[in-house]
């Protein structure tokens, strides 16, 4: 099985953060992944797109020109993409950010991801919550390997930026899996 | 060993420090930042030494430099960068010294842009300088591929004297998968090489500088070279052959253009599709036997897929084809990524349609 996920919005919102969270997760369940950035030459602000691909066998082409899980975090992201998710696919959006949305044969979550994470104490962990919201609708990957993933990843920053990070991840699968 | 989740840049970098490199001299340009910017650390940890050039010319002397002393010398760059750097390549051939030159090549012509291409073919396999010189070009598809490559490249750089470049586009050196790295190389006395400076006993003038040389020394240099490229490509010639065995249509592609066009070659296999690929690892030595070699009476046509406008690989590969079937193409240019559907439906016209 071999799944692509396309994460959208612009610079500073964590969007290669979270592919590359997602992608590690992978690994670490012993499955295959490519995560492939595309940004332009503005420093902050700019668009920022990457593509994760999830397979349980070997990765030959990183290059899918549809995606099955499209995550836009903003309504830019959003109007630039969608017309790249495979009919039947599913799309994540930040419904802080995107009022609009265009297709009805792929299955939309919207998760008003920016204002759980300001509910949470930090606008900054939007794309954690956004995580959780993706493990909840498609159990794509495991709870405790991500968390595993996180705690690893801030216990350096601080005790407190952890448990905040892990508290978005719940916080987000539980709006993921009502969805 | 453990695999690291790696971005190829990086790999490349690491690759290199345990392929032995101890000095790193180059210049920013996208996509290639993360090279330099992970030496500049890491290469001090090893008792490596590592500078950010004023420029680009500056900097492949320093690597001139390093390279006379006998340390193991890289630098690297996208595509504007190489051809500033194309002088300083050109007198390392000239030499005789070993250096490896990377180029993550973006879109070009002129300062094109900063998304991936492989539009740096012509350059990199016919003339990265003057002076009709050929380096050995390695084109990895897979980071794994690109690390192994690196690791081992000076081997060949010191074994025929000569610059060696590995050429990989923006995606690949932007992408993250896994890599596992091979052990440190641990250099010996035996690896300080006897033409380098200050290991020549007895001799009073111990510099090492391409001067205007006498005629016949300069020609018989130069036929000495032309020699050594026959044996690269006796030697040296690193290629995979894909189900070529009953294949009606071949694929020819290297780097990312291969991953995308395998994925292709399998999708109509299934479909019942007799078709495989040729993949060229080493661009220069080009591996003309694999498509020279090939059943003219079951080939039906070769189809070039590169990442750059016009194909460039085309006529290295009509060369070996001798009109004895079609050669068709088809690319992206300017830093327009190829993608799976789009290589999948080019090919599958060509094969279906009977075009």
């Amino acid at each position: 099985m071999k799944q692509s996920f396309v994460f959208s919005g612009s610079g500073g919102q964590g969007i290669m953060s979270a592919g590359i969270t997602l992608a590690q997760t992978a690994i670490a369940m012993q499955k295959h992944s490519t995560f492939l950035p595309e940004y332009g030459p503005e420093q902050r602000g700019g668009s920022a797109k990457c593509t994760v691909i999830i397979s349980d066998a070997e990765i030959i082409s990183p290059l899918p020109k549809k995606c099955d899980t499209l995550i836009a975090m903003n309504e830019l992201a959003y109007a630039k993409f969608i017309g790249d998710v495979k009919e039947g696919g599913t799309v994540v959006v930040n419904s802080s950010r995107v009022k609009t949305t265009a297709r009805d044969d792929v299955k939309t979550i919207s998760v008003p991801v920016d204002d759980v994470a300001l509910e949470l104490g930090n606008v900054k962990v939007a794309n954690t919550v956004l995580i959780g919201v993706l493990i909840g609708a498609t159990g794509i990957i495991s709870k405790d390997v991500v968390i595993a993933a996180l705690s690893k990843k801030f216990k350096e920053k601080s005790p407190a930026i952890m448990e905040l990070n892990i508290a978005a991840i719940e916080k987000g699968i539980e709006l993921g899996s009502k969805a | 060993m453990e695999k690291k989740f790696m971005k190829g840049c990086e790999a490349i970098a690491e690759a290199a420090v345990r392929g032995g490199c101890r000095f790193f001299a180059g210049y920013p340009i996208t996509p290639q930042n993360e090279i330099p910017e992970y030496l500049s650390w890491r290469l001090p940890q090893v008792g490596g030494a590592f500078v950010q050039g004023e420029s680009e010319v500056a900097s492949i002397n320093m690597v001139y430099g390093a390279a006379a002393t006998g340390k193991r010398a890289l630098t690297s760059s996208s595509g504007p960068g190489i051809s500033l750097k194309a002088e300083g390549i050109s007198y390392l051939a000239s030499a005789q010294l070993p250096a490896v030159i990377v180029n993550i090549s973006r879109g070009g012509p002129g300062l094109g842009s900063i998304q991936p291409a492989q539009s740096d073919y012509l350059q990199a396999t016919k003339a990265l300088g003057h002076g009709g010189f050929r380096a050995m070009v390695f084109a990895p598809a897979t980071l794994q591929e690109a690390v192994d490559l690196t690791y081992n490249a000076w081997e060949y750089a010191e074994r025929y004297r000569n610059p060696v470049m590995i050429l990989m586009d923006g995606c690949l050196g932007a992408i993250m998968e896994e890599v596992e790295f091979p052990e440190m190389k641990e250099l010996t006395a035996d690896n300080v090489k006897e033409w380098c400076l200050d290991r020549i006993d007895g001799r009073e003038d111990d510099h090492m500088i391409t001067p205007i040389l006498p005629e016949p020394l300069l020609e018989k240099l130069n036929i000495g070279k032309g020699m050594q490229y026959k044996m690269w490509e006796k030697l040296d010639t690193k290629v995979e052959e894909f189900m070529l065995e009953d294949a009606e249509y071949v694929v020819v592609a290297y780097g990312i253009a291969a991953r995308v066009a395998k994925e292709a070659v399998l999708r109509l296999r299934e479909e019942g599709c007799k078709i495989g690929m040729v993949r060229p690892i080493t661009l220069y030595p080009f591996p003309k036997a694999s498509l020279n070699n090939l059943d003219y009476t079951k080939v039906k046509g070769v189809i070039d897929i590169e990442m750059t406008i016009p194909a460039q690989m085309r006529e290295d590969i009509e060369l070996q084809v001798k009109d004895r079937c079609p050669v068709y193409e088809y690319g992206r240019s300017g830093g327009m990524l190829l993608d799976d559907d789009g290589v999948y439906e080019a090919i599958a016209k060509i094969v279906k349609g009977g075009e």
